[in-house]
Protein backbone atom coordinates (compact mmCIF):
# COMPACT_ATOMS: atom_id res chain seq x y z
CA UNK A 1 0.00 0.00 0.00
CA UNK A 2 3.28 2.50 1.00
CA UNK A 3 4.86 1.37 -2.13
CA UNK A 4 1.70 2.57 -4.33
CA UNK A 5 1.08 5.70 -2.03
CA UNK A 6 4.66 6.74 -2.56
CA UNK A 7 4.29 5.83 -6.65
CA UNK A 8 0.84 7.91 -6.96
CA UNK A 9 2.72 10.73 -4.84
CA UNK A 10 5.76 10.76 -7.87
CA UNK A 11 3.47 10.38 -10.21
CA UNK A 12 1.41 14.06 -9.44
CA UNK A 13 5.33 15.27 -8.65
CA UNK A 14 6.80 14.01 -11.96
CA UNK A 15 3.77 15.01 -14.42
CA UNK A 16 4.13 18.35 -13.38
CA UNK A 17 0.77 18.46 -11.80
CA UNK A 18 2.44 19.77 -8.76
CA UNK A 19 4.48 22.28 -10.71
CA UNK A 20 0.94 23.29 -13.05
CA UNK A 21 -0.72 23.35 -9.56
CA UNK A 22 2.15 25.44 -7.78
CA UNK A 23 2.12 27.95 -10.97
CA UNK A 24 -1.53 28.81 -11.08
CA UNK A 25 -1.75 29.36 -7.49
CA UNK A 26 1.01 31.67 -7.11
CA UNK A 27 -0.66 33.46 -9.80
CA UNK A 28 -3.76 33.16 -7.98
CA UNK A 29 -1.76 34.51 -4.57
CA UNK A 30 -0.14 37.35 -6.17
CA UNK A 31 -3.79 38.15 -8.06
CA UNK A 32 -5.25 38.04 -4.25
CA UNK A 33 -2.03 40.16 -2.33
CA UNK A 34 -2.27 42.59 -5.40
CA UNK A 35 -6.06 43.09 -4.28
CA UNK A 36 -5.33 43.04 -0.51
CA UNK A 37 -2.52 45.94 -0.92
CA UNK A 38 -4.88 48.09 -3.43
CA UNK A 39 -8.58 47.48 -2.19
CA UNK A 40 -7.19 48.06 1.91
CA UNK A 41 -6.63 51.96 1.92
CA UNK A 42 -4.69 53.52 4.57
CA UNK A 43 -7.60 53.49 6.78
CA UNK A 44 -6.81 49.92 7.74
CA UNK A 45 -3.15 49.44 6.94
CA UNK A 46 -0.89 50.28 10.31
CA UNK A 47 -4.76 50.73 11.57
CA UNK A 48 -5.87 49.06 15.34
CA UNK A 49 -8.11 46.83 13.94
CA UNK A 50 -9.42 46.00 17.52
CA UNK A 51 -10.88 49.95 17.64
CA UNK A 52 -11.88 50.44 14.16
CA UNK A 53 -15.37 48.06 13.40
CA UNK A 54 -14.89 49.34 9.57
CA UNK A 55 -11.62 48.77 8.94
CA UNK A 56 -11.97 45.11 11.01
CA UNK A 57 -15.08 44.58 8.24
CA UNK A 58 -12.88 45.34 5.67
CA UNK A 59 -10.35 42.82 6.55
CA UNK A 60 -12.91 39.71 7.35
CA UNK A 61 -14.78 40.44 4.08
CA UNK A 62 -11.32 40.32 1.84
CA UNK A 63 -10.09 37.41 4.27
CA UNK A 64 -13.29 34.81 3.95
CA UNK A 65 -12.99 35.97 0.08
CA UNK A 66 -9.64 34.57 -0.12
CA UNK A 67 -10.30 32.17 1.97
CA UNK A 68 -13.21 31.17 -0.35
CA UNK A 69 -11.57 31.48 -3.20
CA UNK A 70 -8.45 29.45 -2.43
CA UNK A 71 -10.91 26.68 -1.17
CA UNK A 72 -12.38 26.98 -4.49
CA UNK A 73 -9.42 26.16 -6.34
CA UNK A 74 -7.89 22.99 -3.72
CA UNK A 75 -11.66 21.96 -4.47
CA UNK A 76 -10.44 21.89 -8.43
CA UNK A 77 -7.28 20.17 -7.74
CA UNK A 78 -9.24 17.38 -5.49
CA UNK A 79 -11.40 16.49 -7.97
CA UNK A 80 -8.87 16.47 -11.18
CA UNK A 81 -6.24 15.09 -9.04
CA UNK A 82 -8.34 11.93 -8.20
CA UNK A 83 -11.18 11.60 -11.07
CA UNK A 84 -9.28 9.34 -13.22
CA UNK A 85 -6.83 7.60 -10.85
CA UNK A 86 -8.78 4.06 -11.34
CA UNK A 87 -11.09 4.34 -14.54
CA UNK A 88 -8.16 6.84 -16.69
CA UNK A 89 -5.47 3.45 -15.76
CA UNK A 90 -8.51 0.92 -17.16
CA UNK A 91 -9.66 3.02 -19.73
CA UNK A 92 -5.56 3.66 -20.70
CA UNK A 93 -4.42 0.06 -19.83
CA UNK A 94 -1.97 1.32 -16.89
CA UNK A 95 -4.08 -0.94 -14.49
CA UNK A 96 -3.94 -4.06 -15.76
CA UNK A 97 -0.30 -4.87 -15.13
CA UNK A 98 -0.57 -3.31 -11.24
CA UNK A 99 -3.81 -5.16 -10.61
CA UNK A 100 -2.25 -8.56 -11.14
CA UNK A 101 0.65 -8.18 -8.91
CA UNK A 102 0.63 -10.07 -5.06
CA UNK A 103 -1.18 -6.35 -4.06
CA UNK A 104 -4.93 -6.60 -2.67
CA UNK A 105 -7.42 -4.29 -4.53
CA UNK A 106 -7.79 -2.73 -1.21
CA UNK A 107 -4.03 -1.63 -0.71
CA UNK A 108 -3.74 -0.61 -4.35
CA UNK A 109 -6.89 1.26 -3.87
CA UNK A 110 -5.53 2.93 -0.56
CA UNK A 111 -2.02 3.15 -2.15
CA UNK A 112 -3.82 5.76 -4.48
CA UNK A 113 -5.84 7.46 -2.13
CA UNK A 114 -2.79 8.08 0.20
CA UNK A 115 -0.48 9.34 -2.13
CA UNK A 116 -3.04 11.84 -3.45
CA UNK A 117 -4.31 12.56 -0.33
CA UNK A 118 -0.75 13.48 0.57
CA UNK A 119 0.00 15.44 -2.17
CA UNK A 120 -3.75 17.58 -1.31
CA UNK A 121 -2.64 17.77 2.27
CA UNK A 122 0.72 19.54 1.41
CA UNK A 123 -1.03 21.55 -1.55
CA UNK A 124 -3.88 22.96 0.91
CA UNK A 125 -1.72 23.46 3.67
CA UNK A 126 0.81 25.43 1.98
CA UNK A 127 -1.84 27.39 0.49
CA UNK A 128 -3.78 28.66 3.74
CA UNK A 129 -0.57 29.52 5.29
CA UNK A 130 0.47 31.53 2.02
CA UNK A 131 -3.19 33.35 2.51
CA UNK A 132 -2.74 33.71 5.70
CA UNK A 133 0.99 35.15 5.61
CA UNK A 134 -0.16 37.13 3.11
CA UNK A 135 -2.87 39.00 5.08
CA UNK A 136 -0.46 39.05 7.98
CA UNK A 137 1.77 40.84 5.62
CA UNK A 138 -1.06 43.42 4.47
CA UNK A 139 -2.93 43.41 7.56
CA UNK A 140 -0.70 42.42 10.23
CA UNK A 141 -3.63 40.30 11.66
CA UNK A 142 -2.26 36.64 12.34
CA UNK A 143 -5.70 34.95 11.79
CA UNK A 144 -6.85 33.84 14.44
CA UNK A 145 -8.00 29.73 14.90
CA UNK A 146 -4.73 29.37 12.86
CA UNK A 147 -4.67 25.74 13.58
CA UNK A 148 -8.62 24.56 13.82
CA UNK A 149 -8.81 26.79 10.23
CA UNK A 150 -6.28 24.63 8.59
CA UNK A 151 -7.15 21.49 10.00
CA UNK A 152 -10.73 22.35 8.19
CA UNK A 153 -9.31 24.21 4.97
CA UNK A 154 -7.40 20.71 4.28
CA UNK A 155 -10.49 18.78 5.17
CA UNK A 156 -12.45 19.94 2.64
CA UNK A 157 -10.39 18.77 -0.48
CA UNK A 158 -10.10 14.97 1.85
CA UNK A 159 -14.17 15.36 1.63
CA UNK A 160 -14.13 15.39 -2.29
CA UNK A 161 -10.83 13.24 -2.76
CA UNK A 162 -12.98 10.58 -1.31
CA UNK A 163 -16.37 10.90 -3.72
CA UNK A 164 -14.43 11.89 -6.57
CA UNK A 165 -12.04 7.80 -5.54
CA UNK A 166 -15.44 6.42 -5.00
CA UNK A 167 -16.63 7.50 -8.60
CA UNK A 168 -13.79 7.06 -10.47
CA UNK A 169 -14.16 3.11 -9.29
CA UNK A 170 -17.53 2.72 -10.85
CA UNK A 171 -17.43 5.48 -13.63
CA UNK A 172 -16.21 6.91 -16.44
CA UNK A 173 -13.09 9.57 -16.23
CA UNK A 174 -15.91 11.76 -17.59
CA UNK A 175 -18.98 10.70 -15.69
CA UNK A 176 -16.91 10.85 -12.64
CA UNK A 177 -15.81 14.26 -13.18
CA UNK A 178 -19.24 15.75 -14.14
CA UNK A 179 -20.45 14.04 -11.36
CA UNK A 180 -18.18 15.19 -8.48
CA UNK A 181 -17.96 18.91 -10.20
CA UNK A 182 -21.64 18.67 -10.20
CA UNK A 183 -22.24 17.53 -6.91
CA UNK A 184 -19.72 20.28 -5.29
CA UNK A 185 -21.32 22.87 -7.20
CA UNK A 186 -24.85 21.85 -5.78
CA UNK A 187 -23.39 22.01 -2.52
CA UNK A 188 -21.92 25.53 -2.82
CA UNK A 189 -25.14 26.67 -4.01
CA UNK A 190 -27.12 24.84 -1.42
CA UNK A 191 -24.58 26.44 1.49
CA UNK A 192 -25.30 30.33 -0.15
CA UNK A 193 -29.38 29.06 -0.48
CA UNK A 194 -28.68 28.21 3.36
CA UNK A 195 -26.72 31.77 4.29
CA UNK A 196 -29.41 33.25 2.64
CA UNK A 197 -31.83 31.78 4.27
CA UNK A 198 -31.04 32.88 7.59
CA UNK A 199 -30.17 35.93 6.37
CA UNK A 200 -34.27 36.39 5.06
CA UNK A 201 -35.27 34.06 8.22
CA UNK A 202 -36.35 31.56 5.84
CA UNK A 203 -36.24 27.94 7.47
CA UNK A 204 -37.15 25.83 3.48
CA UNK A 205 -34.03 27.26 2.69
CA UNK A 206 -32.06 26.55 5.79
CA UNK A 207 -33.10 22.82 5.36
CA UNK A 208 -32.20 22.76 1.68
CA UNK A 209 -28.64 24.05 1.93
CA UNK A 210 -28.71 21.15 5.06
CA UNK A 211 -29.37 18.57 2.81
CA UNK A 212 -27.12 19.47 0.84
CA UNK A 213 -24.74 19.66 2.83
CA UNK A 214 -25.54 15.84 4.34
CA UNK A 215 -25.28 15.17 0.48
CA UNK A 216 -21.59 16.53 -0.22
CA UNK A 217 -20.29 18.07 3.27
CA UNK A 218 -17.57 20.14 1.55
CA UNK A 219 -19.60 23.64 1.96
CA UNK A 220 -20.06 22.58 4.95
CA UNK A 221 -16.75 22.39 6.05
CA UNK A 222 -15.74 25.75 4.22
CA UNK A 223 -18.87 27.46 6.56
CA UNK A 224 -17.37 26.07 9.37
CA UNK A 225 -13.28 27.30 8.75
CA UNK A 226 -15.27 30.74 8.16
CA UNK A 227 -16.74 30.30 11.34
CA UNK A 228 -13.86 29.44 12.88
CA UNK A 229 -11.62 32.70 11.81
CA UNK A 230 -14.46 35.12 11.51
CA UNK A 231 -15.64 34.86 15.12
CA UNK A 232 -12.05 34.91 17.01
CA UNK A 233 -11.56 38.37 14.48
CA UNK A 234 -11.51 41.43 17.48
CA UNK A 235 -14.89 42.81 16.76
CA UNK A 236 -15.42 39.21 14.90
CA UNK A 237 -18.40 37.93 16.68
CA UNK A 238 -20.48 41.36 16.85
CA UNK A 239 -20.24 41.58 20.50
CA UNK A 240 -18.94 45.19 20.16
CA UNK A 241 -21.37 46.15 17.67
CA UNK A 242 -24.45 44.48 18.47
CA UNK A 243 -27.32 45.43 15.47
CA UNK A 244 -24.75 44.29 12.96
CA UNK A 245 -22.79 40.92 12.77
CA UNK A 246 -20.12 40.45 10.20
CA UNK A 247 -20.90 36.54 9.34
CA UNK A 248 -24.23 38.44 8.02
CA UNK A 249 -22.54 41.22 6.00
CA UNK A 250 -20.57 38.22 4.44
CA UNK A 251 -23.64 37.45 2.83
CA UNK A 252 -23.22 34.23 0.80
CA UNK A 253 -19.67 33.78 1.45
CA UNK A 254 -20.70 33.58 5.25
CA UNK A 255 -21.37 31.31 8.04
CA UNK A 256 -24.59 32.94 9.37
CA UNK A 257 -25.89 29.28 9.80
CA UNK A 258 -22.77 27.78 10.83
CA UNK A 259 -22.42 23.30 11.08
CA UNK A 260 -22.56 22.25 14.15
CA UNK A 261 -19.57 19.81 15.92
CA UNK A 262 -22.18 16.76 14.45
CA UNK A 263 -21.35 18.05 11.31
CA UNK A 264 -18.32 17.71 11.28
CA UNK A 265 -18.03 14.27 12.80
CA UNK A 266 -20.66 13.16 9.97
CA UNK A 267 -18.20 14.80 7.88
CA UNK A 268 -15.27 12.81 9.58
CA UNK A 269 -17.62 9.77 9.58
CA UNK A 270 -18.48 10.86 5.51
CA UNK A 271 -14.81 10.10 4.05
CA UNK A 272 -14.58 6.92 6.04
CA UNK A 273 -17.88 5.21 4.54
CA UNK A 274 -17.41 6.47 1.11
CA UNK A 275 -13.98 5.12 1.10
CA UNK A 276 -14.70 2.08 2.58
CA UNK A 277 -17.54 1.97 -0.41
CA UNK A 278 -14.60 2.51 -2.71
CA UNK A 279 -12.35 -0.28 -1.95
CA UNK A 280 -15.38 -2.38 -1.61
CA UNK A 281 -16.51 -1.22 -5.04
CA UNK A 282 -13.28 -1.65 -6.75
CA UNK A 283 -12.43 -5.08 -5.01
CA UNK A 284 -15.94 -6.48 -6.44
CA UNK A 285 -15.19 -5.02 -10.28
CA UNK A 286 -14.28 -6.41 -12.92
CA UNK A 287 -11.16 -5.17 -14.67
CA UNK B 1 1.35 -31.88 -12.08
CA UNK B 2 -1.23 -29.12 -13.45
CA UNK B 3 -0.32 -26.07 -12.38
CA UNK B 4 -3.42 -24.61 -13.99
CA UNK B 5 -6.99 -25.69 -13.73
CA UNK B 6 -9.88 -24.42 -15.00
CA UNK B 7 -13.13 -26.08 -14.36
CA UNK B 8 -16.51 -25.04 -15.93
CA UNK B 9 -15.49 -21.02 -16.07
CA UNK B 10 -18.45 -19.48 -17.43
CA UNK B 11 -18.49 -15.20 -17.83
CA UNK B 12 -21.36 -13.87 -18.83
CA UNK B 13 -21.71 -9.93 -19.64
CA UNK B 14 -25.48 -9.31 -19.98
CA UNK B 15 -27.11 -11.49 -22.61
CA UNK B 16 -23.59 -12.00 -24.12
CA UNK B 17 -21.93 -15.06 -23.21
CA UNK B 18 -17.50 -14.52 -23.69
CA UNK B 19 -17.16 -17.78 -21.94
CA UNK B 20 -18.76 -21.15 -22.03
CA UNK B 21 -18.24 -23.81 -19.41
CA UNK B 22 -14.28 -23.82 -20.43
CA UNK B 23 -12.54 -26.83 -18.84
CA UNK B 24 -8.71 -26.63 -19.57
CA UNK B 25 -5.94 -28.00 -17.67
CA UNK B 26 -2.11 -27.09 -18.01
CA UNK B 27 1.26 -29.23 -16.78
CA UNK B 28 3.57 -27.47 -15.41
CA UNK B 29 6.82 -26.64 -17.39
CA UNK B 30 4.49 -26.55 -20.66
CA UNK B 31 4.06 -23.67 -23.25
CA UNK B 32 0.42 -23.81 -23.36
CA UNK B 33 -1.27 -21.52 -26.28
CA UNK B 34 -5.12 -20.48 -26.52
CA UNK B 35 -6.15 -19.78 -30.01
CA UNK B 36 -8.92 -18.43 -31.09
CA UNK B 37 -10.26 -15.53 -33.37
CA UNK B 38 -10.67 -11.79 -32.46
CA UNK B 39 -13.27 -11.84 -29.84
CA UNK B 40 -13.77 -15.57 -29.53
CA UNK B 41 -13.28 -14.97 -25.96
CA UNK B 42 -9.12 -15.89 -24.88
CA UNK B 43 -8.55 -12.43 -23.46
CA UNK B 44 -12.05 -13.04 -21.22
CA UNK B 45 -10.18 -16.22 -19.99
CA UNK B 46 -6.46 -14.94 -19.56
CA UNK B 47 -8.47 -11.84 -17.36
CA UNK B 48 -9.91 -14.93 -15.20
CA UNK B 49 -7.00 -16.33 -14.83
CA UNK B 50 -4.97 -13.63 -13.52
CA UNK B 51 -7.75 -12.55 -10.94
CA UNK B 52 -8.91 -9.14 -13.11
CA UNK B 53 -12.25 -10.55 -13.77
CA UNK B 54 -14.57 -12.53 -11.76
CA UNK B 55 -16.14 -15.66 -13.26
CA UNK B 56 -19.72 -15.73 -13.39
CA UNK B 57 -19.55 -19.31 -13.06
CA UNK B 58 -17.01 -22.34 -12.65
CA UNK B 59 -13.48 -22.12 -10.89
CA UNK B 60 -10.25 -22.15 -11.31
CA UNK B 61 -6.81 -22.62 -9.89
CA UNK B 62 -3.59 -21.37 -10.52
CA UNK B 63 -0.12 -22.60 -8.78
CA UNK B 64 -2.90 -24.39 -6.46
CA UNK B 65 -4.90 -21.24 -5.56
CA UNK B 66 -7.56 -18.56 -6.88
CA UNK B 67 -6.88 -16.14 -9.10
CA UNK B 68 -7.83 -13.32 -6.54
CA UNK B 69 -5.56 -15.02 -4.03
CA UNK B 70 -2.37 -13.27 -3.38
CA UNK B 71 -0.62 -16.74 -3.22
CA UNK B 72 -1.26 -16.83 -6.46
CA UNK B 73 -0.39 -13.87 -8.11
CA UNK B 74 3.14 -14.07 -6.43
CA UNK B 75 3.73 -16.74 -8.78
CA UNK B 76 2.56 -15.37 -11.59
CA UNK B 77 4.30 -12.93 -14.37
CA UNK B 78 1.26 -11.17 -16.88
CA UNK B 79 1.34 -9.55 -20.20
CA UNK B 80 -1.97 -8.10 -20.85
CA UNK B 81 -2.48 -7.00 -24.29
CA UNK B 82 -3.61 -3.81 -24.72
CA UNK B 83 -1.98 -2.14 -21.95
CA UNK B 84 -0.33 1.02 -21.18
CA UNK B 85 3.09 1.63 -19.05
CA UNK B 86 3.40 5.48 -17.31
CA UNK B 87 4.88 6.95 -19.57
CA UNK B 88 6.61 9.19 -16.95
CA UNK B 89 8.86 6.63 -15.63
CA UNK B 90 11.90 5.55 -17.29
CA UNK B 91 12.11 1.66 -18.71
CA UNK B 92 14.59 0.46 -15.44
CA UNK B 93 12.29 2.17 -13.15
CA UNK B 94 9.40 0.79 -14.17
CA UNK B 95 10.39 -2.62 -14.24
CA UNK B 96 11.82 -2.39 -11.22
CA UNK B 97 8.57 -1.04 -9.91
CA UNK B 98 7.28 -4.11 -11.16
CA UNK B 99 10.00 -5.83 -9.34
CA UNK B 100 8.78 -4.47 -5.49
CA UNK B 101 5.71 -4.64 -5.86
CA UNK B 102 5.97 -8.66 -6.71
CA UNK B 103 7.78 -8.71 -3.51
CA UNK B 104 11.32 -8.28 -3.67
CA UNK B 105 13.87 -5.49 -2.13
CA UNK B 106 15.18 -2.36 -3.71
CA UNK B 107 18.07 -3.74 -4.58
CA UNK B 108 17.48 -7.04 -5.76
CA UNK B 109 13.98 -5.65 -7.95
CA UNK B 110 17.26 -2.98 -9.24
CA UNK B 111 19.25 -6.46 -10.10
CA UNK B 112 16.69 -8.11 -11.65
CA UNK B 113 14.94 -5.16 -13.58
CA UNK B 114 18.71 -5.02 -15.35
CA UNK B 115 18.70 -8.61 -15.83
CA UNK B 116 14.69 -8.60 -17.42
CA UNK B 117 15.46 -5.55 -19.53
CA UNK B 118 18.31 -7.70 -20.93
CA UNK B 119 16.63 -10.76 -21.91
CA UNK B 120 14.44 -8.49 -23.87
CA UNK B 121 16.57 -6.70 -25.67
CA UNK B 122 16.39 -3.62 -23.44
CA UNK B 123 19.45 -3.45 -21.76
CA UNK B 124 20.64 -0.39 -23.53
CA UNK B 125 17.38 1.42 -23.11
CA UNK B 126 16.47 1.54 -19.31
CA UNK B 127 17.49 5.40 -18.89
CA UNK B 128 14.88 6.37 -21.62
CA UNK B 129 11.11 7.79 -20.54
CA UNK B 130 8.85 5.08 -21.26
CA UNK B 131 6.78 7.54 -23.26
CA UNK B 132 9.35 7.65 -25.92
CA UNK B 133 9.26 3.94 -26.38
CA UNK B 134 7.94 2.45 -29.63
CA UNK B 135 5.04 0.30 -29.71
CA UNK B 136 7.29 -2.67 -30.37
CA UNK B 137 9.98 -1.72 -27.44
CA UNK B 138 6.91 -1.16 -24.96
CA UNK B 139 5.82 -4.61 -25.17
CA UNK B 140 9.60 -5.98 -25.05
CA UNK B 141 9.09 -3.78 -21.88
CA UNK B 142 6.01 -5.12 -20.77
CA UNK B 143 7.40 -9.09 -21.14
CA UNK B 144 10.72 -7.54 -19.06
CA UNK B 145 7.96 -5.89 -16.46
CA UNK B 146 6.20 -9.74 -16.47
CA UNK B 147 9.02 -11.73 -15.84
CA UNK B 148 11.02 -9.68 -13.24
CA UNK B 149 9.95 -11.43 -10.43
CA UNK B 150 10.97 -14.80 -11.60
CA UNK B 151 7.34 -15.90 -12.05
CA UNK B 152 6.54 -19.55 -12.13
CA UNK B 153 3.56 -19.27 -14.70
CA UNK B 154 3.74 -16.62 -17.61
CA UNK B 155 0.62 -15.20 -19.05
CA UNK B 156 1.22 -13.69 -22.30
CA UNK B 157 -1.46 -12.39 -24.14
CA UNK B 158 -0.52 -11.62 -27.96
CA UNK B 159 2.93 -10.76 -27.12
CA UNK B 160 4.13 -10.74 -30.42
CA UNK B 161 1.13 -8.33 -32.04
CA UNK B 162 3.52 -5.27 -32.05
CA UNK B 163 6.89 -6.69 -33.09
CA UNK B 164 8.74 -7.34 -36.27
CA UNK B 165 9.21 -10.70 -37.39
CA UNK B 166 12.91 -10.82 -35.83
CA UNK B 167 11.24 -9.19 -32.55
CA UNK B 168 9.11 -12.23 -32.77
CA UNK B 169 11.95 -14.91 -33.11
CA UNK B 170 13.51 -13.12 -30.20
CA UNK B 171 10.32 -13.74 -28.19
CA UNK B 172 9.75 -17.14 -29.57
CA UNK B 173 13.15 -17.84 -28.10
CA UNK B 174 12.40 -16.18 -24.75
CA UNK B 175 9.43 -18.57 -24.62
CA UNK B 176 11.97 -21.67 -25.35
CA UNK B 177 14.35 -20.29 -22.81
CA UNK B 178 11.42 -20.12 -20.29
CA UNK B 179 10.48 -23.41 -21.01
CA UNK B 180 14.26 -24.83 -20.30
CA UNK B 181 14.20 -23.02 -16.62
CA UNK B 182 11.22 -25.17 -15.99
CA UNK B 183 8.83 -22.34 -16.23
CA UNK B 184 5.05 -23.05 -17.66
CA UNK B 185 4.01 -19.84 -20.10
CA UNK B 186 0.31 -19.70 -21.15
CA UNK B 187 0.29 -17.89 -24.82
CA UNK B 188 -2.57 -16.04 -25.87
CA UNK B 189 -2.28 -15.59 -29.39
CA UNK B 190 -4.30 -15.66 -33.01
CA UNK B 191 -0.63 -16.01 -34.85
CA UNK B 192 -1.02 -19.65 -35.25
CA UNK B 193 2.42 -20.17 -36.66
CA UNK B 194 4.20 -18.96 -33.74
CA UNK B 195 2.01 -21.14 -31.62
CA UNK B 196 2.71 -24.18 -34.15
CA UNK B 197 6.38 -23.40 -33.74
CA UNK B 198 6.60 -23.28 -29.11
CA UNK B 199 3.70 -24.89 -27.70
CA UNK B 200 3.64 -28.40 -26.79
CA UNK B 201 -0.39 -28.15 -26.32
CA UNK B 202 -2.87 -25.73 -27.88
CA UNK B 203 -6.75 -25.16 -27.14
CA UNK B 204 -8.71 -23.60 -29.84
CA UNK B 205 -11.47 -21.51 -28.23
CA UNK B 206 -14.69 -20.60 -30.89
CA UNK B 207 -17.47 -18.45 -29.54
CA UNK B 208 -16.31 -18.95 -26.01
CA UNK B 209 -16.43 -22.39 -26.03
CA UNK B 210 -13.07 -24.61 -26.19
CA UNK B 211 -13.41 -26.82 -29.47
CA UNK B 212 -10.32 -28.40 -29.53
CA UNK B 213 -7.71 -29.12 -26.97
CA UNK B 214 -4.70 -31.21 -26.81
CA UNK B 215 -1.03 -32.27 -27.65
CA UNK B 216 -0.15 -29.91 -31.01
CA UNK B 217 0.75 -33.79 -32.48
CA UNK B 218 -2.46 -35.28 -31.37
CA UNK B 219 -4.38 -32.80 -33.24
CA UNK B 220 -2.23 -32.60 -36.34
CA UNK B 221 -2.92 -36.52 -36.26
CA UNK B 222 -6.62 -35.75 -37.17
CA UNK B 223 -8.36 -36.71 -40.35
CA UNK B 224 -5.78 -35.56 -43.07
CA UNK B 225 -5.85 -35.76 -47.04
CA UNK B 226 -3.82 -38.33 -49.25
CA UNK B 227 -2.49 -37.62 -52.58
CA UNK B 228 -2.56 -40.58 -54.64
CA UNK B 229 -0.97 -40.35 -58.10
CA UNK B 230 -2.26 -43.59 -60.25
CA UNK B 231 -2.88 -44.78 -63.88
CA UNK B 232 -5.74 -47.12 -64.60
CA UNK B 233 -8.69 -45.93 -61.98
CA UNK B 234 -12.39 -46.91 -63.91
CA UNK B 235 -15.19 -44.97 -63.47
CA UNK B 236 -17.07 -47.96 -61.88
CA UNK B 237 -14.13 -48.02 -59.12
CA UNK B 238 -13.98 -44.29 -58.86
CA UNK B 239 -17.74 -44.58 -58.01
CA UNK B 240 -17.32 -47.07 -55.47
CA UNK B 241 -14.50 -45.27 -53.61
CA UNK B 242 -16.79 -42.45 -53.56
CA UNK B 243 -19.73 -44.28 -51.73
CA UNK B 244 -17.31 -45.05 -48.98
CA UNK B 245 -15.29 -41.02 -49.48
CA UNK B 246 -17.44 -39.03 -49.97
CA UNK B 247 -15.37 -35.69 -50.49
CA UNK B 248 -12.67 -37.76 -53.18
CA UNK B 249 -11.26 -35.41 -55.56
CA UNK B 250 -10.21 -36.82 -58.47
CA UNK B 251 -8.12 -34.27 -61.21
CA UNK B 252 -6.26 -35.96 -63.73
CA UNK B 253 -3.64 -38.47 -62.75
CA UNK B 254 -4.47 -37.12 -58.83
CA UNK B 255 -6.63 -38.69 -56.54
CA UNK B 256 -7.19 -36.53 -53.08
CA UNK B 257 -9.01 -38.65 -50.37
CA UNK B 258 -9.63 -38.08 -46.72
CA UNK B 259 -9.24 -41.49 -44.95
CA UNK B 260 -9.45 -41.66 -41.21
CA UNK B 261 -6.84 -43.03 -40.39
CA UNK B 262 -3.11 -44.66 -41.31
CA UNK B 263 -4.63 -47.87 -41.97
CA UNK B 264 -7.76 -46.80 -44.12
CA UNK B 265 -4.56 -45.52 -45.94
CA UNK B 266 -3.27 -49.03 -46.63
CA UNK B 267 -6.49 -50.78 -47.37
CA UNK B 268 -7.81 -47.31 -49.89
CA UNK B 269 -4.12 -48.44 -52.03
CA UNK B 270 -4.54 -52.18 -51.70
CA UNK B 271 -8.08 -51.69 -53.21
CA UNK B 272 -6.77 -49.64 -56.01
CA UNK B 273 -4.16 -51.93 -56.69
CA UNK B 274 -7.06 -54.68 -57.06
CA UNK B 275 -8.76 -52.73 -58.73
CA UNK B 276 -6.12 -52.95 -61.65
CA UNK B 277 -4.70 -49.42 -60.87
CA UNK B 278 -0.67 -48.75 -60.93
CA UNK B 279 0.42 -46.50 -58.45
CA UNK B 280 3.21 -43.89 -59.03
CA UNK B 281 2.99 -41.68 -55.59
CA UNK B 282 1.42 -41.69 -52.11
CA UNK B 283 1.51 -38.46 -50.65
CA UNK B 284 0.06 -37.93 -46.99
CA UNK B 285 -0.44 -34.28 -46.06
CA UNK B 286 -0.29 -33.49 -42.96
CA UNK B 287 -3.11 -31.23 -40.94
CA UNK B 288 -1.35 -27.81 -40.35
CA UNK B 289 -2.82 -26.18 -37.60
CA UNK B 290 -4.36 -23.60 -39.55
CA UNK B 291 -6.42 -26.56 -40.85
CA UNK B 292 -7.80 -27.71 -37.86
CA UNK B 293 -8.21 -23.83 -36.39
CA UNK B 294 -10.32 -23.41 -39.57
CA UNK B 295 -12.29 -26.22 -39.78
CA UNK B 296 -12.98 -26.31 -35.99
CA UNK B 297 -14.26 -22.44 -36.16
CA UNK B 298 -16.16 -22.67 -39.85
CA UNK B 299 -17.75 -26.37 -37.81
CA UNK B 300 -18.41 -23.98 -35.21
CA UNK B 301 -20.01 -21.17 -36.91
CA UNK B 302 -22.21 -23.52 -39.02
CA UNK B 303 -23.29 -25.63 -35.67
CA UNK B 304 -23.99 -21.80 -34.01
CA UNK B 305 -25.90 -20.73 -37.04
Amino acid sequence: MWLMALFTFREAWRKRVVLVAGGLTLAFLILFGTGLHFVLGDTVRGADLTASFWAMMEVITLSSMGIYLASFLVAGVAILAAVGSVSGEIENGTLYALAVRPLSRRDLFLGKFLGVGAMLIAYAALLFLALAGLIYWQTGLVLPGLGPALGLFILKPLVLLSITMLGTTRLTTLGNGVLAFGLYALAVVGGMMEQIGVLLGNTATVYTGVVTSLVLPADAVYRRLVATVVNRMPLGNGQDVPFLNPQMTLGPIGSGSTPSDWMLVYTLAYVVFLVAVAVYTFQRRDI
Amino acid sequence: MAIIEVRSLTKVYGREVACREICLSVEEGQIFGLLGRNGAGKTTLVKMLVGLIYPTAGEAEVAGYAPQDIRSRRQIGFLPENFRFHGWLKGRELVAFHGRLAGLDGRMARRRAHEALELVGLAGEGQKLVANYSKGMQQRLGLAAALVGDPRVVFLDEPTSALDPLGRRHVREILLTLKEAGKTVFLNSHLLSEVEQVCDRVAIINQGTVVAAGRLDELQAGPATVAIRLDGLTGELAKELRQLYPDLQREGDRLTVAPGGREEIADLVARLVAGGCRIYEVTPARNSLEDIFVYLVREGELACG
